[in-house]
């Protein structure tokens, strides 16, 4: 078993969200404050290259489409931004929301010809980018949702996207936008498929609301973590859901790592896969099987260190695992959607970590 | 839970949050059934802690709980009987019943853990808190999760 790749970017200084680009050899992350950081990898490490500091207040969100090589960034100032690379440095476009609360999650479609951005406003807003007028544009997704919308997550054909509330429920929308997706339909999710359609509305069996939701990679299914400890799969607007209580704090960020295994990360700061075997989906196993303590040598190093760090002194406080607090947000990072080898968790400890998922030691676990 | 009925909405009520799963405000709804159902649950757990088959009593008492939009005068006579089976089991039996149990029952034992340690005047809380430890070493700390977030409450 190899251990994870860790990256100590900030002490006592949370990640919020992270987005790799394409060839992994830049990070955006947000570093718990207004700005968009961009580190780029030199040698083993990561060094910081640009800082985006349009937003106001807090960035909640920050996404990284691959091919066409811009950012998309959302705020509690209820404003995003999308960012794209010039050559020389990043070039900021105001997009319209026209939402009344913060913006609290945002993802770009997969044709990355249209993202959404999740918010407090009790909506989805849906942006395209008009050539007409040379601008953003979004569209709102309202009915039904009756609280703020924290997480969603886009179906591979560009079309249906789902969207986690706290409302405690997990809806799947259509997104289709007029004069720039093609006539849609769906075998799963419906025939007919104009803007906003409701296509399933899915809560867990104890409720709790939803932190995170990601659709299977073939989109045939979707899976919701929420706050009272479970983690439920749905496959379909009517067929019954799936949930499964953990033994665990709740998990706050997951994806599908394959058609048939979940990678949740949480308040636990271990990540955990989950697997289907058979026709049922279980939890297998922590992901980060802990760390050796070290020995106490170096004894004022350690303790200067541990100052720095924790601002105290004394005491045996690290927990038994690579990341030392919640993990906030968990991506994939090599592989295909399909099969996800390696992916990368940012957490409240100002930690970036890789994790190498075959040598992870539940590799022959998988399926 | 008083942060829970604070209501965020009223200046903007369209399309508001309803919470469903909060106790009825009428004691005519849903009550012809759910009460005898209760008053079922009462006579068996009665007979079967008095015949000694504690592990059967709390299987019992743990299937199918009014939890949710129940007149509040239903949950209490459904917490009393469960509370009453609860106490009566001895400490050593504890680990034994609660491996016996189901995850779903054992989140609604954890629930009406935490109800009955809320009057501690009525209910031994040293028993209870005997009961929370053995729960919590069966389920983990999910369990407790799901107590604090269901909003059924019972």
């Amino acid at each position: 078993m190899s251990s994870p790749e860790v990256h100590q970017l900030f002490y006592g200084q949370p990640i919020t969200t992270h987005a790799f680009n394409k060839d992994r050899t830049q990070v955006a992350l947000s570093p718990n404050n207004h700005e968009v950081q961009i580190w780029s990898k030199t040698g083993s490490g990561w060094t910081l290259s640009h800082t985006l500091a349009e937003h106001d207040k807090l960035v909640t969100s920050i996404d990284w489409a691959p091919n066409t090589n811009r950012i998309v960034s959302c705020s509690q100032d209820r404003n995003a931004y999308v960012w794209s690379w010039d050559g020389k440095e990043w070039k900021p476009t105001l997009v319209l929301l026209r939402i009344n609360r913060a913006a609290t999650f945002v993802r770009w479609s997969p044709a990355e010809n249209k993202f959404a951005v999740a918010s407090g406003a009790r909506l989805i807003a849906v942006c395209y980018f008009e050539e007409d007028n040379n601008w953003w544009v979004s569209k709102h997704i309202k009915k039904p949702i009756r609280s703020t919308v924290l997480s969603l997550d886009w179906h591979p054909d560009n079309i249906l996207l789902v969207a986690g509330s706290t409302d405690m429920k997990a809806r799947v929308f259509s997104a289709w936008i007029k004069g720039v997706d093609a006539k849609a339909s769906n075998p799963v999710w419906g025939e007919k498929l104009p803007f906003a359609t409701l296509c399933g509305e899915f809560g867990s069996e104890t409720g709790g609301w939803i932190h995170s939701v990601a659709f299977a990679p073939s989109g045939n299914a979707i899976a919701f973590a929420s706050h009272d400890s479970t983690l439920t799969i749905a496959t379909g607007p009517s067929n019954p859901i799936q949930t499964i209580p953990t033994f665990t704090l709740p998990l706050v960020s997951i994806i599908f790592a394959s058609e048939n295994s979940i990678i949740g990360v949480g308040h636990d700061c271990v990540p955990y896969l989950f697997a289907l075997r058979g026709a049922q989906w279980e939890l297998v196993d922590k992901i980060d099987k802990g760390q050796k303590k070290e020995l106490a040598a170096n004894t004022a190093f350690r303790k200067f260190q541990q100052m720095d760090s924790r601002a105290q002194a004394q005491g045996d406080v690290e927990l038994n695992s690579t990341h030392q607090n919640t993990i906030t947000s968990v991506r994939a990072h090599d592989g295909s959607a399909q099969n996800v080898s390696k992916f990368s968790t940012t957490g409240i400890d100002g930690k970036l970590v890789i994790w190498d998922l075959l040598s992870s030691g539940v590799a022959n676990l998988r399926l | 839970m008083s942060h829970r009925k604070v209501d965020v909405d009223f200046v903007d009520d369209e399309d508001a949050f309803v919470d469903e799963n909060q106790t009825a405000a009428s004691a005519t709804l849903y009550s012809a059934e759910a009460e005898s159902a209760v008053d079922a649950r009462v006579n068996d757990a009665r007979r079967l802690v008095s015949s000694g088959n504690m592990p059967a009593a709390v299987s019992r008492v743990l299937e199918n709980p009014p939890a949710g939009p129940y007149p509040q005068s239903l949950k209490d006579k459904n917490t009393a009987i469960v509370l009453e089976t609860l106490l009566a089991v001895r400490p050593n039996d504890m680990p034994a019943i609660v491996k016996s149990l189901s995850s779903t029952q054992l989140d609604t034992l954890m629930k009406y853990i935490y109800r009955g340690m809320a009057q501690p005047e009525a209910y031994n809380s040293g028993l209870l808190l005997t009961w929370h430890e053995k729960v919590t070493e069966a389920g983990g700390v999910g369990v407790i999760v799901r107590v604090l977030t269901d909003r059924k409450t019972v």
